[in-house]
């Protein structure tokens, strides 16, 4: 018969094993996000060098709304219409979304959490804040960026606050 | 790494967290179809708002429902639209539950088995219209179409016009509405020759006398009237109000004055006792615009008593405290109140209404305003003018549908109950039972709950069960589509175009233009367009009710009319209204559409049009009575009594004026019938304790028990969320040895009901009062299964003049169980 | 800085609960099943209390609605364990439900009741939960939540205001249910704003807090109903 003594002893090891095999479990979870493959292999050095865009001309509502939004089909086809303008294959792939009449489905990478507000608006317009901070140097990068240039942590946005002198009253951002 | 303390619960825990991450988490929510679901994800997140008017009660408020990504994900009130002035009920903000309801229909549907077995499969629209349309062209080509009917529920205006316009192509006369609002128009019809329903001055108004009308909480728009009442104070009006059970308007009153059920009029005519003795009416208006105060001789040389001789000589204050439980003192104080203050106002609804004598105890209760010399005085009483909509053109009709419109009605009693009724629920039900004057082969049933609603469950139910094809037009399915063969589901009012126009009692005439907010969620029609499509099908001249490509059409050709009246105005903001007003009251036309097309823009944009000019009119020609003044003596009545005494010839009675107020269950006789006076209530004597009902604004008339967070939200006051509750007074609690613990069973002599009491001493202690809305066993699965149905105990009794349901004429004993 | 404040004027508000409705689909307030809630366990971050006086017939019934009152010295972030409840600067109780671990001592400190909570995974019956408004989250299960004052649309009316260099003005922000009352019973503002109509108004005659002698210096106002 089990003693008093014995039964914690195994409630102690299986809660261990328990534990460890969660954190296992766990961390595989932060490790398998990485690889983002992104529809097409969108080049932002050769639209902003060659085709002269700006950040705005694509995410169109970094000033006036809190998302900077994905830009749609609408704002590709502005030049991608129905003729390839480069030899490239990924525009193939474009205009095939552009003919299916289908929005590409961009994969998010920098996800803000649904109880946090997290305005562009407020850190372009008012902060001003240039784009590079938080996503780097997005003119240099020929392919999609696979993980976030500076993570979606409250850390990084707490230390960001404290060196700009703006506030970190928890209310600003949760809600 | 740090570990979140949200993310290791998850784990380890076992947490079964719905995070979404971006955008909004609408995956958990009441079905919302994919692709919605999918534009709010990966959209920009852009907001638009649209204008409408809200649907789920007939009162008729402005809405402003927010959209992301065009995907509506809230409602609140138009800040532009007058009635509501961006006030909201709770049930209109939970519009969007209706919208997104997981048990709505999606597609048409067809029963295959009995009613409420709720076997039902699917059937295409083509298949279902083709059923539908065939039957019609077979009963037109065997001369039967007035077999054809249509039992709608409150709808006015451009719907009702709709439908009344395919009606007479096809060549039926029997499209009906089981309407609160046409039953209540009867006793002012009487009174003033035209069956408008007044408009009250709240504003101006110093004193306002109540006689049940719960305008808070029930009739026709409580927000329209919240709004009004909120401005007591700073206006000095005071508020009284005569009621059974503190109802929302007696708790908010300065004064409440428990009356007994079913005496309201008695009350009204004490306190008219008082305005004559005391010498407190307006001589003036009684002399020159009144019919029958004095005695009188009529043209034909026969005398007729006043009312002056009645009052006096029948409604004394003792008397009529006996009879309504109300002190003589009282009865005097109030009396000597509207009297002595000018601009004293006076309504009646709900329990004035709600019983057999309702038609007599309105006319008692309106005779006051006659007494006051209310009509088109500032704080008095008037007329709203009718919205100058184009009449839409008249239908092609062939020498079928002429004689099929011939036909006799099916709804009018062929015997002599309810002459003045434009339709008796019982009367309908029992006339189809009785295939009299011919049975009926196809039945529309236009919204509305009858089967839930009425008091006459059993003989409706086999009403329906006996007529071959019924077509319902729910959205969800209710007790009475349960008996429907057929669905066709109408889209929710933010799927499709309608209007609300002219809500009764309110104040000014306007026009709510409903647009679709989003595109049709299911593979549902509007109603409107399923008549359009029915008349094409049919063919023939009824094609000629097709006027319109769809009633969305049709609705802008109405609204021409509007524009091309040049009266009134778009709803807009507050000081560009007021300038508009003062440039009407010169006669300048404003003129600030260029054009029809811009005028509709704006409609559209904006939600609706209004008057707030109201044209005046002179007291002399205010009523369409045979006499054109304000009749004490209703000559119509008369009239139509007298009309009566051939038809009861030939049902073998003797054929005198007694005998047909004998058969109509009236109890006065001689000039009294035709007069406003106390009718006495045929009360059962064995139970001591009257029934009455009520409605709450979760609710309305058993809309929101639907919507979850309506039931949630039902007792709020008493605690009581998902459930139905009995109010009952402390002495007659302790007389009955119930606690608030127990449970207590209600019965009348046609059923019994187990409620949780609340105890209180805001109700009358011979009164009991249970709320209506509850109680449903069909209507999706948020309703079915929570609470008790108070109109399944009362007895199938109705106002013999208007035909309304009498829901204040019953009563039960009670007693406590477990 | 400013104080936010709201003042509900008695006379005017009828008990018709729209504010109630109001408040729970603006913040996504969860329903609950019919069970939990006849254990009175309904989750209204708006309530309406309701309470008569007087011997029949002469009966007054008392109604009055009740959010949070956000305290300036709130007995509710005094106990918190692990600070998930602050007041900040501006006067709003706040309610930081991921640092909540639902101990409830909270609900317990509050002598208004304002605070309810999450027993149960907030989805009800069906699986579906009713979230439409996408400025506020969702919490979880375990999670206290209370009214915010929609704090939600502070943020979204200061950026407004800060973007064009000026200041909040009196009634551009609003909680849902002051925007929506039928009656025009819900006032708020800035209190410490001389020109806004809560200054004005918490110095009415009429006006009065709740339970003053507590101490918690509550920051909602009733104006009284002048009885009969």
């Amino acid at each position: 018969m089990p003693t008093p003594q014995s039964q914690r002893k195994f409630h102690v090891i299986v809660s261990g094993v328990a534990i460890g095999l969660s954190l296992i479990a766990w961390s595989c979870a932060f490790v398998a996000n990485d690889d983002v493959n992104q529809p097409i292999a969108y080049n932002h050095k050769v639209h902003i060098e060659n085709a002269g865009l700006k950040c705005t001309d694509c995410h169109v509502h970094v000033e006036t709304m809190a998302s900077a939004t994905l830009p749609s089909l609408e704002i590709c086809r502005n030049c991608h219409d129905s003729e390839p303008v480069s030899d490239s294959p990924e525009e193939l792939t474009l205009l095939k979304y552009v003919a299916d009449q289908e929005e590409i489905p961009w994969v998010k990478i920098y996800n803000v959490p649904d109880h946090v507000y997290f305005s562009h608006r407020r850190h372009v317009v008012i902060g001003g804040l240039a784009c590079s901070a938080c996503h780097g140097a997005m003119n240099e990068m020929t392919k999609p960026a696979t993980s976030p240039f500076l993570k979606v942590t409250m850390k990084n946005c707490m230390a960001c606050h404290r060196n700009n002198k703006v506030s970190n009253d928890c209310l600003s951002c949760h809600r | 790494m740090e570990i979140k303390r949200r993310d290791f619960l998850k784990l380890v825990g076992g947490v079964s967290a719905t995070f979404a991450v971006g955008g909004c988490a609408l995956d958990d929510v009441l079905e919302i179809p994919d692709r919605l679901i999918h534009r709010v994800r990966k959209g920009p997140g852009l907001e638009t708002w649209k204008n409408t008017i809200c649907g789920l009660c007939p009162g008729g408020c402005g809405i402003s429902v927010r959209l992301i990504d065009d995907v509506p994900v809230h409602i609140k009130g138009n800040a532009n639209y007058p009635v509501n002035q961006g006030g909201m009920c709770p049930l209109g903000l939970n519009g969007l539950h209706m919208l997104y309801h997981p048990d709505r229909l999606k597609r048409p549907m067809k029963r295959t088995a009995n009613p409420g077995s709720g076997t039902w499969e699917p059937i295409s629209w083509d298949e279902a219209l083709k059923m539908v349309a065939d039957r019609l062209v077979a009963l037109r080509t065997e001369r039967q179409s007035h077999q054809v009917a249509v039992l709608g529920y409150d709808e006015r205006g451009l719907m009702r016009e709709h439908i009344s316009r395919f009606m007479r192509a096809y060549g039926s006369p029997n499209y009906v509405r089981f309407s609160p609002s046409e039953n209540d128009a009867v006793p002012h019809s009487l009174l003033h020759g035209h069956a408008h329903i007044p408009a009250y001055d709240f504003l101006n108004a110093k004193l306002i006398l109540s006689f049940g009308s719960n305008f808070l909480e029930e009739g026709y728009s409580p927000v329209y009237y919240t709004k009004l009442y909120s401005r007591h104070r700073e206006l000095q009006t005071q508020y009284i109000q005569v009621e059974s059970r503190m109802s929302l308007t007696a708790v908010n009153a300065d004064q409440w004055v428990p009356v007994r059920p079913g005496t309201y009029g008695a009350l009204a005519l004490g306190i008219a006792y008082v305005l004559i003795r005391e010498e407190l009416f307006d001589a003036g208006f009684v002399k020159s615009n009144a019919l029958g105060f004095e005695d009188w001789v009529d043209r034909s040389g026969v005398k007729h008593l006043g009312f002056r001789t009645i009052v006096l000589g029948n409604y004394y204050p003792e008397k009529v405290s006996e009879i309504t439980g109300v002190p003589a003192s009282t009865i005097l104080e109030i009396g000597r109140k509207i009297g002595n203050t000018p601009k004293s106002l006076v309504l009646g609804d709900g329990g004035t209404l709600d019983n057999t004598n309702g038609t007599f105890s309105q006319m008692a209760v309106q005779s006051l305003n006659a007494l006051l010399g209310n009509y088109e005085a500032e704080g008095g009483i008037f007329f709203v003018d009718d919205v100058p909509v184009a009449s839409l053109p008249d239908v092609r009709i062939d020498e079928i549908a002429a004689a099929g419109n011939r036909a006799e009605p099916v709804a009018r009693s062929r015997d002599v109950l309810y002459p003045l009724s434009t339709f008796s629920i019982d009367s309908f039900a029992k006339n189809v039972l009785e295939e009299r004057p011919y049975p009926l082969s196809v039945l529309f049933l236009n919204k509305g709950n009858p089967l839930f609603q009425t008091l006459n469950h059993l003989d409706l139910a086999s009403a329906l069960r006996k007529i071959p094809l019924v077509v319902s037009f729910d959205s969800i399915i209710n007790e009475t589509s349960e008996y429907a063969n057929l669905i066709l589901p109408d889209h929710t009012y933010l799927e499709s175009w309608g209007e609300v126009s002219n809500v009764p009692t309110v104040g000014f005439s306007h026009f709510g233009l409903q647009q679709p907010v989003v595109e049709p969620l299911h593979d549902t029609r509007s109603t409107g367009d399923v008549f359009i499509e029915l008349a094409r099908r049919v063919g023939g001249t009824v094609q000629s009710a097709a006027t319109f490509s769809d009633f969305g059409e049709e609705l802008k050709f109405s609204a021409e009319g509007i524009f091309k009246s040049g009266e009134g105005a778009v709803v807009s903001r507050g000081q560009r209204q007021l300038w508009d007003e003062f440039l009407l009251r010169r006669g300048w036309k404003s003129g600030r559409y260029a054009s029809f097309d811009e005028f509709w823009e704006q409609l559209v944009l904006q939600g609706g049009w209004w008057n707030p000019v109201r044209k005046k009119k002179s007291v002399d020609r205010l009523f369409t009575t045979p006499s054109g003044k304000f009749e004490f003596f209703s000559q119509k009545l008369q009239e139509e009594f007298n009309g009566l005494i051939p038809r009861l010839g030939e049902t073998g009675s003797s054929q005198n004026l007694e005998s047909v107020l004998g058969r109509l269950n009236i109890g006065a006789r001689g000039d009294n019938a035709a007069m406003p006076h106390y009718e006495i209530v045929p009360y059962e004597g064995d139970r001591p304790l009257f029934l009455v009902t009520f409605q709450v604004l979760p609710n309305r008339d058993g809309v929101g028990a639907a919507l979850p967070m309506m039931q949630e939200m039902f007792g709020y006051s008493v605690h009581s969320p998902w459930e139905s509750w009995v109010e009952i007074h402390p002495e007659t609690a302790a007389a009955a040895g119930i606690s608030k613990d127990d449970w207590v069973w209600v019965e009348s002599s046609i059923g019994s009901l187990r409620l949780k009491p609340r105890i209180s001493a805001t109700i009358m202690p011979e009164v009991i009062a249970i709320p209506f809305g509850m109680g449903h066993t069909s209507y999706g699965r948020y309703a079915k299964g929570h609470g008790v149905n108070p109109h399944t105990i009362m007895r199938n009794l109705y106002d013999p003049v208007s035909g309304k349901p009498a829901i204040e004429a019953t009563k039960v004993r009670i007693s406590r169980t477990v | 800085m400013a104080k936010w404040a709201m003042v509900i004027d008695l006379n005017r508000c009828t008990g018709c609960g729209a504010c109630m409705t109001a408040c729970k689909t603006e913040n996504n307030v969860p329903i609950v099943e019919p069970a939990e809630a006849l254990a009175g366990r309904v989750m209204h971050w708006m309530e309406m209390i309701s309470e008569y006086d007087g011997d029949y017939p002469n009966i007054e019934v008392k109604r009055m609605p009740k959010p949070c009152f956000h305290c300036d010295n709130p007995p509710c972030t005094r106990v918190c364990p692990v600070g998930a409840t602050y007041r900040n600067e501006e006067g709003l109780v706040a309610q930081i439900y991921h640092r909540c671990i639902g101990c409830r001592y909270c609900m317990v400190a509050c002598p208004f009741t304002a605070k309810v909570f999450n027993w149960h995974e907030p989805q009800w019956i069906e699986g579906a939960t009713t979230c439409f408004n996408p400025d506020v989250s969702r919490r979880l299960v375990g999670v206290v939540e209370k009214c915010t004052f929609c704090s939600h649309r502070l943020m979204k009316v200061k950026e407004a205001a800060d973007e064009q260099d000026r200041p909040i003005n009196d009634g551009e922000y609003v909680p849902a249910c002051a925007e929506i009352c039928p009656a025009d019973a819900i006032a708020f503002g800035n209190i410490e704003d001389k020109g806004s109509k809560v200054y004005k108004l918490s110095r009415d005659y009429r006006a009065s807090r709740v339970m003053e002698d507590l101490g918690v210096e509550p920051k909602v106002y009733y104006l009284a109903k002048r009885t009969r």
